[in-house]
């Protein structure tokens, strides 16, 4: 990119006594010298940046009770797509924003005070570049971060991003005196990244446009007021805003009857432009310690004790939770600082050099690459957990609004506490669909809504057909306290519900590795009954994690029971998308036939788990077929014919030799053969000599009635033994036939029957003795226990 | 030095004599004492400084230059660490280089290492001639880097065993070494501008674990491997030609193998693929060093033993070398890769279709 170097901007215009003061927001130096120049110029008008609709908020914003990090937040009802589309976006205010020293200063010395960009409803407020809402209101600051100009001005200053720039050449001017130099150099800077910024974004992005609705207003506040203005610009605008007002300029008054926003509480969390809010500044936290430093100490204070200031205070917040660095570390760290910034160029060690001092001098270990414990700690400090406040007047939070309109619109009662039941046609009724999602919504963020006495249930797999579900609810005031006090998380159900599963799954990975794959599924199966299933794909991966490192074949099918009942049961829980779970089913499957191949390893004393995971597999593998998402079977079968060509443990074989048994790949002859010599066996214990057919009852019972030669191999041993021998066999063969059922034995009793020629019922005898009779043996034998006992015999 | 010599056996200091000597000219910055460069010419000679012609030779992690050489400013040691193959001895090669201006000052680690690789040891028949004397002393690079006041490095230092290591205790703390053969009082005093950068994998098999003590006097500093699969492979076949240019060779198809090469080491190493499926990392050490060195024996193998032109073929049966070192396991995990991911990738291309028909005939478990 080459443009010619811009003229640097004025930052007085004397013939219409106005200053424009190019501002970074939420900058702690451009407030210094905003303060500083208000003082000086004491003008009579001030005017910010800001939609035009948020003036009657301008005494709250003063009122003794508000304390930052405060937001005005928007409504907005956007025209594009549907109909009652609403966006909210936020102007968020730090202590140490210059729009808010701004207002602070106008509202206080009972100057005009005015915001000044097009009013919020507008639809140039309302686009970005991509046609899409922004989240802020605030002019979006990707030019500082990641603009033509600032990224080759990066390079060429050795700094990793614009932020970094920023810092080394202003940030860390807070404390000098002259403000008409550093606004100038500000202003130039901008200039030249207005410059090297493509005309068409400026112009599609409705920057020309606000500025003509400024410079409008600008034009009004100069008819109206004698003595100097000061108006509080982003720097991008402010070389825009130098002109008079032209022409085409044209003032757009705020609609009456559409919202101004309300004031609400804020959040450093939201602040951080680290994680996604665009409207903020990586590490607020820093920023408001960097500025109530500034406030602290006086300018003729070395600045260079404010790295001391620092990491003193990071090492104190460490020793809350006794880790706290030695001393030695400290004084290392410090002098680790000032090196880096002397290194970079700078007068003192700012944001990059004091994170990379901590790094290099508290960690005495490789940093995983999922990053050390104490830089996550570090970030989390330098980011704050400041939440600001609100006076009363100022309203109830758009969370609290919002979920009362959709409670109203779903015909929830919400204007008494008293308890109802509804019933919801969960499938049938679009609507009441929604109430339900509703209903699973504030049950997640435990806002104390409602219950759910009735339904269907995807985990234990019952009720699945059912159509209704039956909810307990009752608005309570408790409702509203706990939505009051979850306000900054999200303005809508569906945004809080969206945040509570984010934290959720973080609070799931710091848990670690362990079974935490069903509460993670559950989880999911909740986020997905609340509406939001397609926000919640991470926990999917979370299980994914933690599945592809279990080397446990038991209970990496106890996951795969899971995830395919999981995905079977995807209408229910209100999944469209499947392929996300699909994905989950493979992988699983994958590690299974991984894991396949370790059952050779397994000692017969410890093959009861691995037949019952089999036993549930084949379960897990019809369900999957009648579901309609099979798995790839050739690999599973190649795998078994592996095993079936090596040595196993018994009750292992079995349950494998049922599954050659079920695919066809070994025939009733060659298992007759080798049932008998199981069954007949010269093991030690007579165990062993059932374990074989009872890993194949295991996986697949029906083999006994389906293959005639099952039962004759067991009738020719049974009748070939000594009753001694039968009778230790009896209880073992008990054993194996365990997993029939009363209709099964029935089923088999009948086959015996037959075999034996006799009628199947003369296979059960009935003992003729009456209740009386029952009755009257009962007392004898507990008159004699009684009696033995006594006479201490038992 | 030899003008023959082939350039990768060359010390950085020599390879690269003509950037120092430029960057020494140009460097107006205030140097500290000991120093050859000031710390602002030694960042221009690692991260390359346009101007003056120098090259970028370290890459991925700017921030973790500046705080190394920062690190080596402070009383404290610097210690490289990170998985084998992730460039640690080429980067305190090119500190040294340029603080000290030589890399020769070096101590390798190994389970051999014992307490006078690091003092001074003797050579013997002078000291029975003369008995214990400066001229029959033998100083380690250590008491050389000492006397002299310049860096030396020590690579590997977790082979060496802990009561080795620890000798360097208190050479870090006092920047002192007693002499006491020499005389009751003498000792050696650290000139300015020494230090020791030392390079250690804490996870690898067969190391011993470092003292606290030890860890105490040295500032950490983690090497990851290479994130970003384009410039991994530009690494690559970078390297790669300059293996093969003193052979001669030049190969057809190296591009898509080197692509697919570098594709299946960063899957392997982070355990996910880039399509987003996991699986399981093998244990084996899958860095962008090893990833040359099978890239190099699959093109001899093609130049070689073939018809000139390098395929996935090639690649897979080096690959096999490469994880089948460390655990049984990794056997089973390479199966899984090549019977899962690299199966599904053949369908839509060539050099996977190689890849997979060679590697599913390989005897991995």
């Amino acid at each position: 990119m080459s443009a010619s170097d811009p003229a640097p901007p004025l930052l007085h215009i004397p013939d219409r006594d106005l200053y424009v003061v190019p501002i970074r927001h939420h900058s702690p130096a451009c407030s210094a010298h905003l303060e500083r120049l208000l003082a000086e110029v004491r003008p009579a008008a001030v005017l910010v940046e800001g939609p035009c609709d948020f003036d009657p908020h301008i005494p709250l914003l003063n009122d003794e009770r508000t304390r930052p990090p405060i937001a005005i937040v928007a409504i907005r009802t956007s025209d594009a797509g549907d109909a009652g589309n609403r966006v909210t976006s936020y102007f968020p205010f730090c202590s140490h924003s210059p729009e808010l020293i701004a207002l602070r200063y106008g509202a206080a010395q009972g100057v005009t005070t005015r915001f000044i960009d097009l009013p919020s409803q507008s639809r140039a407020m309302q686009t970005n570049e991509a046609g899409v809402p922004p989240p802020s209101m605030i002019g979006d600051e990707a030019a500082f971060d990641s603009g033509d100009f600032v990224t080759a001005l990066a390079q060429e200053m050795g700094c990793r991003d614009g932020n970094e720039v920023w810092d080394q050449l202003f940030e860390s001017r807070i404390a000098n005196s002259d403000w008409r130099g550093f606004f100038g150099e500000v202003g130039h800077y901008c200039a030249c990244i207005r410059a090297a910024t493509p005309a068409a974004t400026i112009a599609a992005d409705g920057t020309l446009s606000r500025e003509a609705q400024m410079r409008a207003i600008i034009a009004r506040v100069r008819q109206d007021v004698d003595g100097p203005i000061v108006a509080v610009i982003g720097g991008f605008h402010a070389p825009a805003l130098m002109q008079a007002q032209r022409k085409s300029d044209t003032y757009t008054a705020p609609v009456a009857s559409q919202g101004s926003g309300y004031l609400v509480r804020y959040g450093n969390r939201q602040l951080d432009a680290l994680q996604g809010y665009s409207a903020g500044l990586p590490l607020p936290g820093f920023y408001e310690k960097w500025w109530e430093w500034h406030k602290a100490n006086s300018e003729q204070t070395d600045p260079r004790i404010w790295a001391h200031d620092l990491i003193g205070g990071f090492a104190a917040h460490l020793r809350e939770d006794n880790r706290a660095p030695s001393f030695p570390l400290i004084l290392a760290a410090v002098e680790q600082a000032g090196r880096l910034a002397t290194l970079r160029g700078r007068a003192l060690p700012f944001r990059d050099d004091i994170i990379d001092a901590v790094q290099s001098t508290f960690i005495k270990d490789e940093v995983p690459r999922h990053g050390a414990p104490v830089l996550k700690e570090l970030h989390a400090w330098l980011t704050g957990t400041q939440i600001g406040d609100v006076p009363a007047s100022a309203g109830s939070p758009p969370l609290v609004e919002a979920i009362r309109a959709q409670a109203r619109r779903l015909r929830f009662a919400i204007d008494d506490g008293e308890t109802r039941q509804r019933n919801l046609d969960i499938y049938r009724k679009p609507t009441h669909r929604e109430a339900s999602r509703f209903c699973h919504g504030l049950s997640l963020i435990g806002a104390g809504f409602g219950e759910r006495t009735a339904g269907p249930d995807f985990r234990n797999d019952v009720g699945l057909d059912r159509l209704f579900e039956i909810w307990s609810v009752s608005w309570s005031p408790m409702v509203e306290a706990r939505l009051v006090e979850i306000a900054h998380m999200g303005d809508t159900l569906e945004q809080v519900v969206a945040a509570t599963i984010a934290e959720r799954i973080g609070d799931l990975e710091t848990q670690g590795r362990g079974r935490n794959a069903l509460a993670a599924i559950d989880l999911f199966a909740s986020a997905c009954r609340a509406g939001i299933g397609e926000g919640a794909i991470a926990i999917l991966d979370l299980v994914e994690a933690e599945v592809i490192e279990d080397a446990d074949l038991p209970s990496v099918i106890a996951a795969l029971d899971d995830v395919a009942l999981l995905r079977r049961g995807h209408e229910v829980i209100g999944i469209d998308d499947t392929a996300p779970i699909d994905r989950l089913v493979a992988t699983t499957w994958r590690r299974v036939l991984i894991l396949l191949p370790e059952l050779a390893a397994i000692p017969a004393d410890q093959a009861q788990p691995s037949v019952k995971a089999l036993a549930d597999l084949r379960g897990i593998i019809e369900l999957a077929g009648s579901a309609g998402f099979g798995f790839d079977l050739a690999p599973f079968e190649q795998a078994l014919v592996r095993l079936e060509g090596s040595e196993l443990a018994p009750q292992i074989d079995g349950a494998i030799m049922a599954f050659a048994l079920l695919d066809g790949r070994a025939t009733g002859t060659g298992l007759a053969q080798r049932l008998r010599g199981e069954l007949a066996g010269a093991y030690v214990k007579p165990a062993d000599r059932l374990a074989f057919v009872g890993g194949i009852i295991a996986v697949a019972r029906e083999l006994l009635w389906t293959l005639p030669q099952v039962i004759e191999a067991l009738d020719s041993v049974i009748s070939g033994a000594e009753e001694e021998e039968f009778i230790a066999l009896l209880p073992h063969l008990r054993l194996a036939l365990m997993p029939l059922d009363p209709r099964d034995i029935d089923r088999l009793s009948a086959m015996v029957a037959r075999k034996l020629g006799i009628a199947s019922d003369a296979l059960q005898s009935l003992l003729a003795i009456s209740e009386a009779e029952v009755m009257a043996n009962l007392s004898l034998d507990r008159a004699m226990a009684a009696k033995l006992a006594n006479e201490g015999l038992v | 030095m030899n003008a023959e010599t082939s350039n990768a056996t060359m010390a950085a200091e020599h390879r690269y004599a003509d950037e120092l000597a430029q960057l020494a000219r140009d460097d107006t910055a205030p140097r500290p004492d000991g120093w050859r460069l000031s710390p602002r010419a030694v960042r221009r000679f690692i991260l390359g400084y346009e101007k003056l012609g120098v090259v970028r030779k370290f890459y991925g992690d700017d921030p973790l230059v500046d705080r190394a050489i920062v690190s080596l400013m402070s009383r404290q040691g610097l210690m490289l660490v990170g998985e084998p193959g992730t460039a640690k001895s080429m980067l305190s090669e090119l500190l040294a280089a340029a603080i000290s201006g030589t890399s020769a000052l070096v101590v390798q680690g190994s389970a051999g290492t014992n307490e006078d690789h690091l003092r001074y040891g003797w050579n013997y028949a002078l000291l029975l001639a003369e008995g214990p004397s400066e001229r029959a002393l033998v100083p380690s690079p250590v008491l050389n880097a000492m006397r002299s006041g310049r860096i030396v490095r020590f690579e590997e230092i977790t082979r060496c065993p802990p009561e080795v290591q620890d000798a360097l205790i208190s050479i870090l703390s006092e920047k002192a070494l007693a002499l006491p053969e020499l005389g009751a009082d003498r000792v050696e005093t650290a000139q300015k501008g020494f230090n020791i950068i030392g390079t250690a994998n804490l996870r690898d098999r067969g190391v011993h674990e470092m003292s606290s003590a030890l860890k105490r006097r040295f500032n950490f500093e983690t090497v990851h491997p290479i994130a970003d699969p384009a410039f991994e492979k530009e690494l690559v076949m970078r390297q790669l030609a300059e293996r093969l240019e003193p052979e001669g060779v030049s190969l057809r198809g190296v591009e898509e193998v080197a692509d697919l090469l570098v594709k299946a080491f960063q899957d392997l190493r982070t355990g996910r693929t880039a399509e987003g499926t996991s699986l399981n990392r093998p244990d084996a050490v899958m860095s962008s060093a090893e990833a040359v060195n099978v890239l190099h024996a699959a093109a001899l193998e093609a130049a070689y033993l073939g018809d000139g032109t390098i395929n996935g073929g090639h690649v897979a049966r080096q690959l096999q070398g490469v994880v089948l070192k460390d655990s049984p396991d990794d056997g089973k995990k390479l199966r899984a890769y090549v019977d899962h991911i690299a199966r599904e990738r053949a369908n839509r291309s060539a050099v996977w279709k190689d890849f997979y028909k060679t590697a599913r005939s390989l005897k991995l478990d």
